[in-house]
């Protein structure tokens, strides 16, 4: 029995091998193996299952041997029981006893259902090899894992976009330098200019202070100053040039960057903004873009122009005087030292400053769009004191940086001075002494360049600081920028025309491992049908068609469309060809005629007026005062919910698809409004698949197909004719509903009396 | 909707089913089989509120509070949540290394040592205020560390940066 090539979750340890080889006295090797992490006991440890043809042998410590093998045949169910962080396999035998095989974390929760499924299956005389396959989809999903580095992929055979860019990080943000560099260069050059200019000034102040005042020559002394003036002069005109261009260039890089985090952010799967609040992706457009200039900047330009004054100045000082130099060099390894000692401490602290920020950044995004629910329930004062609390804790973690960060420059500050009052001491002696040829006016001149010497390395020690303050920001754009986009491997491949058929194979799905929210689908759908998906609320229905409409990629199983994978059709065409009307439309702030047209910007405008029309929209878009130059608000509002719903459908009308997704569109309306939609649809479904989510049962008369979608499961697929003769959940659904739609009736009845009468 | 029956105390008596399910025996002579105890609050009030479902997923009860039990049904409750959730108690962080972005932690806790990734420590990572931190690996396992203080120093040193 080989463990190499044999199909598990994780390497197979050699205690579960030793283990299985001791139990297992067969010949025949096993189909896959599941490796679990928990014992059944609860605590972390190895256990197995390996699964035959007609048996299993699971693998546990409690086990007598180690092991226990279970047939087939004694199985009456098998079944995965998910409990919180955890889950167990359940076993019943015929006798109705059940008993736990294995335990482990929901880690191993996926492929364990899968072996559940396949035992179920091939007990119930399906064939072995072909239901493998799922099992297959299911490690195939779990083992995409980039070959080189081990990271998870967003997909089987995606090119890992890691190793692709691993490189190129720091080019990353050099690509947004690389436009500005001719700029970047200019002003550097200019700063090196006004360096020199700045490196004049100190030698002539020694030269008037030895030469100039002794002498008390006042012609001279009128030369010497028209001369440091016209220097000034020069310095701070280039320097006033220079940092407008400099300015200029900051300003375009951080356009650059923000369209660009914009841009990807567009392309991100659902799965990120699922995880990631609207604050936080603002924060990070915002406001580390700013943080993140500042830095590339100070690194491109400030560096270069400290390190070349640092230079210069230590050249001067030392043609001037060695020993002077050496004496001032004293304080530099204890600068060095405090700003290596400080970095560290500070950047803890400005991550935790970045968290703390971005949770008020999420209070915001969050209580500004719903302003109307905060006021109906008069929850202004909760708001606003929960916005001081968010507020609070970051000037807490506020105040703990300051302090760090403010105690250190004049730390810095202080060593410098320090330092210059050691020239002061032994300088002024050796001037006092006459030793070794010290001037008044060299010690003078010395003191300037001591202090311009320790702007640099005071400049370099802070490095740090804006170091940290800038990683932190990195890194959040990183995630941004390295986060895996959606995947387009189709991308290119555009078939002639989409006809709509679609077939949803062994299709499993889960939003997170606690729960499975989409099991063993498997339906089949042709060209030009109608229909109807049905189903309790949080069944999955909209799950289902948020699939097709490939918003989550990371199913098990296939769906195809006209018979090609849809992973595999060009993502844009692809979704294109699918009109797709919300279950809660989503208009943007903008006219309304923009609005509709935005499914199709370059549409005529009697095209649109002609959708308008289908969607049983046009009505009421010219009673408007501005017609269809109506601006709406933020999300749409200004309309009620029947006419959002309307101006969707002739959005979707625009688009002219070929398979068209409702999502209950006449959830929110009463029933007039209802039918005027309900014609709209009947219009627009005409010739294209369509698949239509429903509450109200009315809706779906048109349909020819019916699914019942039951806790992730079809449980019911066929005509509505098949589904009433089978006398089950539509059947009862039908039932219900005809029940309340008499009591609507009759309702309805009554109101109208009431406002008659 | 019917009214909901909630369990204050003495009045039932649990018994222990098939292993996270219990029978529970009303002193009016009701029994009902097979209901699985859970948590209603499972992040913020461990032993008030819980609920017990039957196998279709309709509650049967609400135990107000695990406290007010009898003790032989208090035990059986408690056995049965312990059994249910698996939230592991972090009590050392042994190492914490990242790799392209991916976070892996290893820890000992009162279920062993374990080894985990986290995608993304922004969400992954949640503090409460009383320095209590539930984290979310990259499976969805959700572990905790009651006090985040009371963690030696090292450890501590190694989580800072992330809450
Ligand atoms: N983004 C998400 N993350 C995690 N779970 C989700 C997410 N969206 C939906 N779910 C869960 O998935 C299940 C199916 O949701 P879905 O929206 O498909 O239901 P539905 O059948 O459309 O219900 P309804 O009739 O109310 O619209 C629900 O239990 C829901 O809680
Ligand atoms: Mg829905």
């Amino acid at each position: 029995m080989g463990f190499e090539n044999l199909l598990a979750n994780v390497p197979i340890p050699k205690e579960i091998q030793d283990a299985v080889l001791k139990i297992n006295t067969s010949v025949d090797s096993p189909l896959f193996a599941v490796v679990g992490d928990l014992s059944l006991s609860g605590n972390y440890g190895d256990s197995a299952l390996f699964v035959y043809n007609d048996r299993m042998i699971a693998v546990d410590e409690s086990y007598e041997g180690g092991g226990d093998v279970i047939l087939f045949d004694d199985i009456a169910d098998i079944k995965v029981k998910r409990m919180y962080g955890n889950a167990v396999l359940k076993v019943e035998d015929s006798h109705g006893a059940r008993r736990d095989i294995i335990r482990f974390t929901y880690s191993v929760a996926d492929v364990c259902d899968s072996a559940a499924l396949f035992i179920e299956k091939v007990k119930a005389g399906e064939d072995a090899e072909e239901t493998l396959e799922i099992v297959r989809s299911t490690y195939k999903n779990l083992r995409s894992f980039c070959p080189k580095c081990g990271r998870k992929l967003a997909s089987p055979d995606a090119d890992c976009l890691n190793c692709e860019g691993k490189s190129k990080i720091i080019n990353k943000f050099a690509k947004y330098i690389k436009p500005q560099v001719g700029t970047l260069l200019g002003c550097l050059f200019l700063s090196i200019f006004t360096t020199v200019m700045a490196l004049i000034p100190p030698y002539i102040t020694g030269y008037m202070v030895d030469k100039v005042l002794p002498n008390r020559d006042a012609q001279k002394l009128l030369f010497v100053i028209l001369i440091l003036f016209s220097v000034y002069i020069l310095q701070f005109t280039v320097s006033g040039i220079r940092a407008y261009f400099l300015r200029l260039a900051g300003d375009k890089i951080i356009i650059d960057l923000k369209s660009d985090i914009f841009a990807k952010a567009q392309y991100l799967p659902m799965r990120f903004y699922d995880k990631t609040s609207t604050g936080s992706v603002i924060n990070r457009i915002n406001g580390d873009t700013a943080v993140l200039q500042s830095f590339m900047l100070r690194i491109s330009q400030e560096a270069v122009v400290q390190a070349f004054t640092l230079v210069g100045v230590i050249c001067i000082m030392l043609l001037m005087d060695w020993r002077l130099t050496l004496l001032s060099l004293i304080p530099v390894p204890i600068v060095i030292f405090c700003g290596r000692y400080f970095g560290k401490k500070i950047a803890p602290m400005y991550r935790r400053l970045w968290r703390r920020g971005t949770s008020l950044y999420t209070i915001l995004a969050d209580t500004v769009p719903g302003i109307r629910v905060i006021k109906a329930f008069t929850s202004e004062k909760r708001t606003i004191s929960r916005f001081q609390r968010y507020s609070d804790d970051w000037l807490k973690e506020d105040k703990i940086a300051a302090k760090t960060a403010s105690a250190f420059p004049s730390i810095i500050t202080f060593l410098i001075t320090c330092g210059s009052l050691i020239i002061w001491f032994i300088g002024g002696n050796w001037v006092i002494t006459g030793s070794g040829g010290a001037t008044t006016g060299l010690l003078v001149s010395f003191i300037s360049y001591a202090a311009m010497f320790y702007a640099p390395v005071n400049f370099f020690a802070n490095l740090s600081d804006s170091y940290q303050s800038a990683l932190a920001s990195a890194e959040k754009i990183l995630d941004i920028i390295n986060a895996e986009p959606e995947n387009d491997f189709g991308k290119g491949n555009k078939p002639e025309r989409i006809k709509g058929k679609i077939e949803f194979c062994n299709v499993n799905f889960s939003f997170d491992r606690s729960k499975k929210t989409l099991e063993d689908i498997n339906i089949s759908i042709d060209p030009g049908d109608v229909v109807g998906i049905v189903g309790t609320t949080g069944a999955g229905k909209s799950t289902l068609v948020n699939l097709l409409l490939r918003y989550y990629d990371d199913y098990e199983g296939e769906i195809l469309v006209d018979g090609i994978n849809i992973k595999e059709i060009d993502s844009e065409f692809y979704r294109d060809n699918i009109g797709y009307v919300q279950q809660e439309p989503m208009m943007f702030r903008d006219t309304i005629f923009n609005n509709i047209a935005y499914s199709n910007p370059d549409a005529h405008v009697e095209q649109v007026l002609n959708a308008a029309d289908i969607a049983n929209a046009h009505g009421f878009i010219s009673r408007l005062p501005d017609s269809y130059d109506t601006m709406l608000g933020e999300r749409g509002t200004g309309l009620s919910g029947g006419e959002r719903q309307r101006l969707s459908i002739a959005r979707a009308v625009l688009k002219n698809p070929s398979i068209l997704v409702f999502d209950e569109a006449t959830a929110a309306v009463d029933s007039e409004t209802e039918h005027l939609i309900q014609e709209s649809i009947d219009r627009l479904i005409r010739g294209r698949t369509t698949l239509m989510i429903a509450h109200r049962l009315s809706t779906l008369r048109r349909a020819n197909k019916i699914i019942v979608v039951d806790k992730g499961r079809v449980v019911e697929f066929g005509t509505p004719d098949e589904l009433l003769a089978m006398k089950g959940k539509y059947h009862k659904l039908i039932q219900i509903q005809s029940m309340s739609d008499k009591a609507r009736e009759i309702k309805e009845a009554e109101n109208l009396e009431i406002s008659i009468g | 909707m019917t009214s909901r029956r909630y369990i204050d105390g003495s009045e039932v008596r649990i018994t222990p089913n098939d292993g996270i399910f219990v029978d529970v025996e009303f002193y009016g002579g009701l029994k009902i089989e097979m209901l699985e105890p859970k948590r209603l609050f499972p992040i913020s009030g461990l032993s008030k509120y819980i609920t017990l479902l039957d196998s279709d997923g309709n509650e049967a009860a609400i135990i107000r509070s695990v406290d007010s039990l009898l003790p032989d049904s208090k035990k059986t409750i408690l056995r049965c949540l312990e059994e249910y959730y698996m939230i592991p108690k972090i009590s050392r962080l042994i190492s914490r290394t990242e790799k392209f972005r991916i976070w892996l932690w290893t820890v000992e806790t009162d279920r062993g040592i374990h080894t985990f990734e986290i995608i993304n420590h922004i969400t992954s990572i949640k503090t409460l205020y009383d320095g209590r931190i539930l984290i979310k690996d990259a499976s969805d396992n959700r572990y905790e560390i009651p006090d985040i203080y009371a963690l030696d120093r090292r450890s501590q040193k190694l989580i800072m940066p992330d809450i």
